[in-house]
């Protein structure tokens, strides 16, 4: 393979993990609270996406609505769990959220939800072309991978930097109190913060569930850790951070893969990785004392 | 007692070990890990391959398991020093992803076959596969382990662990060396962790890579948190609920995950103590109780 | 109050006195200057460290104490460089401090708080594992401590339960439980009334007296001047005068100093 096949492949799992990792890397921003549970809401997000798929045969409106539903799961974990654990000691919203995760993937593995086995889910390309040049090649799959990504991305940039509720985030991530004091509405804030980092891992868990035309309970897992790898290596909080770090470890694990190969599995290297920049770095690539 | 029974009080007891050692590490020094299966897996394929594959006996595969996971602990201890809090748990669970690794892709440690026909312990010339003699001799040790946390706690290396875990700027301004009384704590806790590995891996025979997950450090952390972090009576009773509980009721093993999911949740909205952690509602209650009767 | 106790505490031995030199230190922290040549001797007697806000005081603190690392310069202490040891080990040599943001250890009680710091000595050691830190020895030298700051009525309420003024003293109790040579405070008069003040100048006078040389950090000039026998005026990271507090009173550049802060707050 040419290393810019490599690299447009590596720009396809990096876009996954910006997806998922900037959900949470703004609630640990504005909370401080490790969301473990962010990989369930993930999981949810795919697997509605394959049962309104279908249902409606539409992905377009399947997508939407997962995300929707994703992001409403996010309301309901904040409003009902973190929300009366936000002057508690940091340790009480961890373990709630270990045990939100564990609670719900366990549900979904029951016969009345996902059961325990995989899922198709054959939307394809959503009926997007094939890019091909010269040097590297886009499978419709990857196409709508970087397509919904990028726009996800830059509506997400949109809200962030433009609308009042943006503004009043950044404050929030900043200083709780100091925002609050100036007037900011704490609760509607991180309640929004929730239902769009939730929506942008629902729409994490459609994509990949469509691109390896697989859903299953436990997809979440693998992802989660390592949109914990990469927003410690973006420095836990930074939005900009983390869409960095995200495309470093995408990059890097397709080239050592490419060209090392491994004697590990590639995850245990990541967990590798991380624990010897940590020492280096205690407080990630961009996080300050 | 039948068989079965038998062998839910030799798991319960393992599993008690498992959550005094861990609540050492997290109620003691204050340091939060969600790897703590990592110890006990070590725990368990060095007692393993030492008697498995090398023809040592129980004995020295249990002492050694102890030793070897102690030092481990020690090792695996060391990011401890540099990072805190998240950062800190975010390394034990990487460090639990990557010991189950190595078990799993390591010829040595079997891969994913893991390593069978580990033989059960003999002592004064009689084997003993499980049975009476197993179960005492899981439960002296759960009793060791109990007995360990107690009189540390009585001790300066207790103290130490407390200025650790309450306020590390102020425990260095009385003379803790924080780094060292934390590589302590994990040495400690994983040497007990690991002798209850030793312990698990001769009662079943066989060890796989899949035993000692994520999940499963999850699981020890929620008998700790549940009963009620740092005390003593908490973990001991944490363990035995959620061991013996999925073990007895069909219900409650098909939904242990959600059990143990939700029952965390909860506790930490409504008693984020533990059930019989100090100030909590039952344990507040149950000192009333006893001082009334007395 | 501060009555001294009838036997001696056995932790405080008076000697020669201790001798700690801050040789040209300086500190900085990314692009904003801290420290800057900072030189200070201190033997016996009380030293004020004032200043307005953001002088460096607290960052001096945490160098000499070896919280922080200094830019550039030495500590030394009794002949011996500290400034490249670990916090726990400068309390080892005999320095011991307090926060100017409290940290008593809140789940403990009063008591073993104080008891903390009496385990000093025995923590480097590896019998630590071993010993058991309630002992008649540690029982009655830590009650010696807590007559000496009065605290003996709360010895057996939990540390955090105590007000703030409380938990103040109750830091500088810890402190003397470790044998300090030198002691450093960090604004231990802040939140305080009047009255408490001056019973906390009382203390402090005695545990001078007791042979601790005391380095004490001090917003309040009126209290700082009634209370130290020298007095450094720190102002953006440099010290700019040094003395007497009746000279450092009148110096010009002290009063430029805290009237242009005045003027900033304005």
């Amino acid at each position: 393979m040419s290393w810019m096949q490599n690299l447009s492949n590596a720009m396809v799992l990096a876009a996954i993990y910006i997806l998922m990792a900037s959900g949470l890397t703004m609630v640990y921003g504005v909370l401080k609270v490790l969301h473990i549970a962010h990989a369930a809401v993930y999981t949810v997000g795919a697997f509605a996406g394959v049962l309104i798929y279908t249902w409606v045969g539409n992905f377009w409106l399947a997508l939407f609505l997962a995300m929707v539903i994703s992001g409403l799961l996010g309301i309901v974990i904040y409003r009902g769990t973190y929300f009366y654990m936000l002057d508690s000691p940091r340790t009480v919203p961890l373990i709630a959220s270990i045990g939100l995760y564990v609670m719900i993937t366990d549900l979904l593995q029951k016969d009345f939800l996902m059961g325990p086995y995989q899922r198709a889910f054959p939307a394809q390309g959503a009926g997007l072309p094939r890019i091909e040049t010269r040097f590297f090649t886009l499978t419709p799959k990857q196409v709508l991978i970087l397509l919904v990504a990028v726009a996800l991305m830059a509506l997400l940039y949109v809200v962030l930097t433009k609308t009042r509720i943006g503004l009043g985030w950044r404050g929030a991530a900043q200083d709780r109190e100091m925002a609050a004091s100036v007037g900011v509405n704490l609760n509607r804030v991180i309640s929004l913060n929730f239902f769009l980092g939730s929506a942008l891992a629902g729409a994490a868990g459609v994509l990949v569930g469509v691109y390896n035309n697989s859903v299953f309970a436990t997809m979440g897992d693998v992802v989660s850790y390592k949109a914990f790898i990469i927003i410690v290596l973006g420095g836990m909080g930074s939005l900009p951070g983390a869409v960095l770090a995200s495309i470093i470890l995408a990059v890097a694990e397709n080239f050592l893969v490419a060209t090392v190969g491994y004697v590990l599995p590639r995850d245990a290297i990541a967990f590798l990785v991380l624990i010897v920049f940590l020492m280096y770095r205690p407080h990630g690539l961009l996080g300050k004392e | 007692m039948s068989d079965y029974v038998l062998s839910v009080a030799v798991f319960v007891g393992i599993w008690v070990t498992l959550a005094l050692s861990l609540n050492i590490l997290t109620g003691f020094a204050g340091q939060v890990s969600l790897g703590h299966a990592a110890f006990f897996g070590i725990g368990a394929y060095t007692s393993a391959i030492l008697t498995a594959n090398y023809g040592q006996s129980f004995w020295t595969g249990f002492a050694l398991a102890i030793l070897i996971t102690g030092m481990t602990g020690a090792v695996l201890g060391l990011p401890s020093l540099r990072v805190r809090h998240d950062f800190l748990v975010l390394v034990t669970m990487g460090v639990n992803f990557v010991v189950v690794a190595l078990f799993k892709y390591v010829d040595f440690f079997g891969g994913a076959m893991g390593i069978v026909n580990i033989p059960a312990p003999s002592l004064f010339g009689h084997t003993f596969r499980g049975g009476a003699p197993y179960l005492i001799l899981v439960w002296v040790y759960a009793l060791a382990t109990l007995g360990v946390s107690w009189y540390l706690s009585k001790t300066w290396t207790g103290m130490a662990f407390n200025t650790v875990r309450l306020d590390e700027d102020a425990a260095a301004a009385v003379g803790v060396s924080v780094p060292r009384f934390k590589i302590y704590a994990f040495a400690i806790s994983a040497a007990l962790a690991g002798g209850a590995g030793s312990l698990y891996a001769h009662f079943i025979g066989s060890v796989f890579p899949d035993t000692f997950v994520f999940l499963e450090s999850i699981a020890i952390l929620s008998m700790v948190i549940f009963g009620g972090v740092g005390t003593l009576r908490g973990p001991i009773v944490g363990a035995i609920i959620l061991k013996a509980a999925p073990e007895m009721l069909r219900f409650v093993q098909d939904y242990r995950f959600t059990l143990y999911g939700a029952l965390l949740v909860l506790m930490m909205l409504f008693q984020p103590m533990g059930l019989l952690g100090d100030d909590s509602w039952l344990w507040t209650k149950l000192q009333r109780l006893f001082r009334k009767g007395s | 109050m501060a009555q001294l106790p009838s036997q001696s505490i056995p932790t405080l031995t008076p000697e020669s006195p201790p001798r700690l030199e801050v040789r040209s230190v300086s500190k900085r922290f990314g692009g904003l200057q801290a420290l800057k040549d900072v030189n200070i001797i201190h033997e016996r007697g009380i030293l004020g460290l004032i200043g307005p806000n953001g002088a460096g005081k607290t960052t001096l603190f945490n160098i000499i104490s070896g919280f922080l690392k200094p830019t550039e310069g030495q500590v030394i202490f009794n002949g011996q460089a500290i400034h490249t040891r670990r916090p726990h080990q400068i309390v080892e040599m005999g320095i011991a401090r307090t926060f100017q943001i409290v940290k008593p250890f809140a789940d403990m009680t009063v008591r073993e708080n104080v008891i903390s710091g009496l385990g000093m000595p025995i923590y480097p050691r590896w019998l630590a594992l071993v010993q058991r830190y309630r002992t008649p020895a540690t029982l009655q030298a830590s009650e010696a401590i807590l007559r000496l700051t009065d605290l003996t009525v709360w010895a057996e309420a939990r540390a955090e339960s105590l007000p703030i003024g409380l938990q103040r003293r109750l830091e500088i109790a810890r402190a003397l439980a470790t044998g300090p040579r030198l002691l450093l405070l960090d604004e231990p008069a802040a939140g305080l009334t009047a009255a408490e003040a001056e019973d906390l100048a009382q203390l402090i006078r005695t545990l001078n007296a007791q042979g601790i040389s005391i380095i004490v950090i001090e917003h309040n000039m009126t209290f700082a001047m009634g209370l130290c026998h020298r007095i450094v005026v720190l102002a953006q990271g440099e010290i700019i005068a040094q003395g007497p507090p009746e000279q450092v009173r009148h110096d010009e550049r002290v009063i430029n100093a805290y009237l242009g802060q005045e003027d900033d707050n304005a």
